[in-house]
């Protein structure tokens, strides 16, 4: 039984679709939606690292990306409460696949949604790009959201 | 994330002709204007020179990325400029810089700006990359070069 899903939103168009068609997912199989967002601060440092942030600046940046995940989480929510589907919400910062990974675990996920991955531009993208790395690394089965049109269309039929 | 996505020959300058960290970041707004992309170039450059307040963004190796988030632009915008005599931006290790990467996000697209900084600064660590940017003889050799260690 399909008890809990999980989907990782970050702000782009991919991952708002990836977020409708959990919400979709959810609703069939009578199931509950966590919604997690993470406030990538591991950017942050490294940025930090290479100067090329000042502190002061890294600081705004993620104060920023708070606000920013606090109002995506609070839409998704309501998109998904608009259909009827239990939802529960989460800020996390650090390390984005660690996080969604750890969102995982300790939640029970039974199913991980995340948006499309992007072609690879580099080997080391398969080690370093963090939907890799989620997509790899998760222990359930994953669904990765495609066919933006069809999943618009069913987010709007689902009643 | 691909830079080359966002780094464009027709925004490249070979051969920056100011002299002053002020009139390079001018005449790298400039080049953006034909994008459509920047709304108020003088917002623009007042939110980079902010951020030169806080500190240089001249980060070493010969190297500057001036950068800020404004609601001037649409996107993610990128010049990019080459100064072979050397530019000085007060830059953290005193020398004069030869390469200058311009870049500004619309405060909504900050997650791809803060991607877009992070592949940017890993190539920038190449010594290898930075010696072939410099001896680059054209925008569309800027390009592949960029694109060339994109995929090593």
């Amino acid at each position: 039984m399909i008890k809990n899903i999980l989907v990782s939103v970050s702000g782009s168009s991919d991952s708002l679709i990836a977020a409708k068609y959990a919400i979709c997912l959810a609703k069939v199989m009578q199931a509950k939606l966590f919604v997690v967002y993470v406030i990538n601060v591991k950017v942050l440092g490294e940025l930090l690292k290479s100067r090329i942030f000042v502190e002061a600046e890294a600081r705004a940046y993620e104060r920023d990306l708070n606000d920013q995940g606090k109002v995506l989480l609070e839409r998704v929510k309501k998109m998904a409460e608009s259909k009827a589907v239990v939802c529960e919400i989460s800020l996390q910062s650090g390390s984005v696949s660690d996080e969604v990974i750890n969102r995982v675990n300790d939640l029970a996920i039974d199913i991980l949604v995340m948006g499309e991955l992007k072609d690879l531009t580099s080997r080391s993208d398969v080690f370093y790009d963090e939907g890799e790395r989620i997509f790899r690394k998760a222990p359930c089965p994953v669904v990765m959201v495609r066919n933006q049109a069809m999943v618009e269309v069913l987010y709007k039929e689902m009643v | 994330m691909k830079l080359t996505d966002f780094l464009r020959p027709e925004f490249c300058v070979m051969d920056l002709k100011a002299g002053t960290k002020e009139q390079v970041i001018n005449e790298l707004a400039s080049i953006l204007l034909p994008s459509g992309k920047v709304k108020d170039k003088d917002d623009f450059i007042k939110h980079i020179m902010e951020r030169e307040r806080l500190g240089s963004t001249g980060i070493g190796n010969r190297v500057a990325i001036p950068h800020a988030p404004t609601q001037s632009v649409e996107g993610l915008v990128v010049a990019f400029g080459r100064c072979a005599s050397g530019l000085d931006f007060q830059s953290l290790d005193g020398d004069k810089v030869n390469l200058i990467f311009l870049l500004a996000t619309n405060p909504q697209d900050l997650g791809t700006y803060l991607k877009f900084l992070a592949a940017l600064s890993k190539l920038l660590n190449n010594h290898q990359f930075r010696e072939e940017f410099m001896s680059a003889d054209s925008p569309a050799s800027i390009i592949e070069v960029v694109r060339k260690y994109e995929k090593s």
